[in-house]
């Protein structure tokens, strides 16, 4: 048999048209975690598993699954098992809709989880008000969700933005100065934490300049040349997952290290652990963090995460837990699925000690749904005596304290006739 | 501002030098076999994580010779068993197989390794600037570069001077007639897949080094390669060379003026040249037509 060996050419035609599909086509991977009893009550949660985020959005999985299975432990939800539906948003907005839709329309969820990405959370909770399904932000962290855009039936574990940077500025300006540079990814939650600082920097007489860095930008040397022209006293660091690795390593051998402080909102546990010892510096603020000597149901939780991941518990792991344990919770107190009623009872609602897993007993604030969790404000360092002993809170700020008053976050709550 | 223009330049210049360094594989690829490598991302990644893994046992600059190595072994099974196969075909399989296939080694070191980022740690005087007044050049840049240099002066030479270089060439003009000649072509595209590849598992050692390693990082350094590749101009690795220096040094130009739009300014930069000069700037042509 003869086989030409002609070339074919690939022409410009054929590169563009490849571009344009590359841009259009989104990868996705649907999967069902657990699938139990006769007529189990279903829970939906949309992470994004692949892309930049994965790594977060794996251990709210994690989360969100251990609290699933001590549920049905206990007896589940009204007596029936639960089963916890799990998608991939892909880091995108479209497909975060449409996996939400999916879930409701032919999986018929009673309750949405989701998405890390703040952008994919806003739009999945105009999907779930629409189709009046009772939705917990686990982790997207840009103010409108319990802001200008909260709505009766969403409620979120995770931290507002405005929430950390309250909570660690003042300590920022003290400690650091108040002359600072953002460098600030170039989405919904990054204008939303810049703009938190910004206010609170111009009200102490600080000043400021900084980037807007698109998402996946491999390479922050421009940005750090920027950064050093200005010549701040504290860079601030909003970056998030991967590329606030690679900033703060191009950071560290750039040796900005030695001539300005790094400080931010979130330096995650998953991130503190993707980089080298040199670059885990810098001030920071935790959502929740495992070590808590003398709170109750901590160490176990963080026993039972060791025992599944291999390492200690994170933030994340935590907000997957606190979402899917809160359903459990009001639904079995109400016993009811029905969205409306359950959505009043979570107004208010008070985390027990087993789920909190913090100082206090943290509530969903009736104004803006928002969970008053405490803010941990610190210092990231290289491990000590445990491996993931790499952050040493200074001070715990109480939710409420940190959160403000339910008038600043805009939130207009209006609840369906 | 000239301080910050120059130094954005000289900056620019380095991070040009390393879209080069995978550009040069993908069009090495490219223009032999025709096949638009959308895995050549997954290779980098590949390279950074085999790298990680040996490491322990043989330190950075074991690492750093023998993980582009067997990146490359690992091209050559790929090639051998499914891009061969596809050959004479249109573009559009080997497109589609190569993009299947970035996917399956993205998923793939994160099913071995975890979605988690890894550190991946670089000898400590390579860690460190020049001085503080030229903060961001590193010696670990620094060695990059010379790395690149080394590395595209073997490439040139190899394709000037050895047999295996001067069938990779005429096969590229010609590969009808080098094949009349009674050369192995499938043997010839096996060797220059895996010298392409080589080049990327090369890259992904030392982004490793810098940026540290995530399954998706792979993405985000190709499209720059890409571009490298249309301004610069298909068939062409001069071309190739040149058009990953000007995109690095116009990202750095616009991020001193408006770094909003240091990305979007080489995706600007390819409509141009595809617009007033289609085939590239040192382009074959035909090729782009």
């Amino acid at each position: 048999m003869a086989t030409s060996q002609r070339p074919t050419r690939v022409d410009r035609r054929t590169i563009l048209k490849t571009g344009a599909a590359v841009a259009a086509v989104q990868f996705a991977s649907p999967y069902i975690i657990q699938a139990r009893g006769e007529t189990p009550i279903r829970i939906g949660m949309v992470d994004p598993l692949t892309g930049s985020y994965a790594a977060i959005a794996q251990s709210e999985v994690v989360g969100a699954k251990f609290a699933t299975e001590e549920i049905n432990k206990k007896g589940g939800i009204l007596g029936r098992q639960v089963e916890l539906l799990v998608e991939d948003s892909a880091n995108d907005v479209g497909t975060g809709v449409q996996k939400t839709r999916k879930l409701i329309d032919r999986d018929q969820v009673s309750f949405i989880i989701g998405d890390v990405n703040s952008g994919i959370a806003i739009a999945m909770a105009q999907v779930t008000s629409e189709k009046k399904v009772l939705h917990i932000v686990s982790g997207g962290h840009t103010d409108p969700v319990t802001g200008t855009s909260c709505s009766w039936n969403v409620f979120r574990v995770c931290n507002a933005t405005a929430m950390d940077c309250n909570a660690i500025a003042s300590t920022l300006i003290e400690k650091l100065g108040k002359k600072w540079y953002f460098l600030t990814p170039d989405y919904a939650y990054g204008h939303s934490v810049q703009s938190g600082f910004e206010k609170l920097l111009k009200a102490a007489g600080g000043t400021f300049a900084g980037s807007l860095v698109p998402i996946g930008t491999p390479d922050y040397s421009s940005y750090l040349i920027q950064a050093k022209a200005f010549n701040p006293q504290v860079l601030i660091n909003i970056m998030g997952g991967g590329d606030q690795v690679s900033s703060l390593k191009q950071f560290v051998q750039f040796g900005l290290d030695k001539q300005m402080a790094v400080a931010g909102t979130l330096f995650e546990l998953e991130s503190i652990r993707a980089v080298p010892d040199a670059a885990r510096v810098g001030w920071w603020t935790m959502e929740w963090w495992w070590d808590q000597p003398g709170v109750p149901h901590v160490a176990e939780f963080n026993a039972s995460m060791k025992k599944i991941t291999g390492a200690a518990a994170t933030a994340r792991n935590w907000f997957g837990y606190a979402s899917v344990q809160t359903l459990g919770l009001i639904a079995n107190q109400e016993k009811t699925l029905d969205a409306v009623k359950l959505a009043h009872a979570l107004s208010g609602f008070k985390l027990p000690p087993e789920v909190a897993l913090q100082p206090g007993a943290p509530e969903y604030r009736a104004g803006d749904h928002e969970l008053m969790s405490t803010v941990f404000v610190g210092e990231a360092h290289p491990p000590k005596g445990d491996p993931d002993n790499m952050f040493t809170a200074r001070s715990l700020v109480p939710g409420e304290k940190a959160a403000g008053s339910v008038e600043d976050t805009g939130c207009k709550m209006q609840w369906p006739a | 501002m000239t301080t910050l223009l120059l130094f954005n330049i000289t900056n620019g210049l380095i991070v040009g030098a390393f879209y080069v360094l995978m550009a040069l594989g993908l069009s090495l690829i490219l223009n032999l076999s025709n096949v638009i490598n959308f895995a050549h991302g997954g290779f980098l990644v590949l390279g950074g994580y085999i790298a990680y893994a040996i490491t322990p046992y043989v330190g950075f600059w074991g690492a750093l010779l023998l993980a582009p190595p067997l990146t490359a072994v690992i091209g050559l099974i790929v090639e051998r068993l499914l891009i061969r196969p596809l050959y004479g075909r249109d573009p559009l399989y080997g497109l589609l197989l190569t993009f299947g296939l970035a996917f399956m080694i993205e998923d793939g070191t994160r099913f071995i390794w975890g979605a988690q980022g890894k550190p991946v740690a670089i000898p400590p005087f390579l860690a460190q600037p020049l001085s503080s007044d030229l903060f961001f050049i590193t010696w670990y840049r620094v060695f990059m570069v010379v790395v690149v240099i080394v590395a595209i002066a073997l490439l040139f030479l190899l394709l000037r001077y050895t047999r295996l270089g001067i069938r990779i060439r005429a096969g590229t003009l010609d590969l009808e007639t080098v094949a009349a000649l009674g050369i192995n072509v499938q043997k010839l595209r096996t060797l220059n897949f895996a010298v392409g590849i080589f080049l990327a598992g090369l890259s992904g050692v030392l982004a490793a080094g810098q940026l540290g390693l995530e399954p998706t990082m792979g993405t985000s350094l190709l499209m720059p390669s890409f571009i490298a590749i249309i301004v610069g101009g298909l068939g062409s690795l001069p071309g190739t060379l040149i058009g990953g220096l000007l995109i690095g040094v116009a990202a750095g130009i616009t991020s001193v003026f408006f770094p909003a739009a240091s990305e979007a300014v080489i995706y600007i930069m390819m409509a141009v040249v595809l617009l007033v000069r289609p085939r590239g700037l040192f382009g074959e042509e035909g090729i782009m037509s």
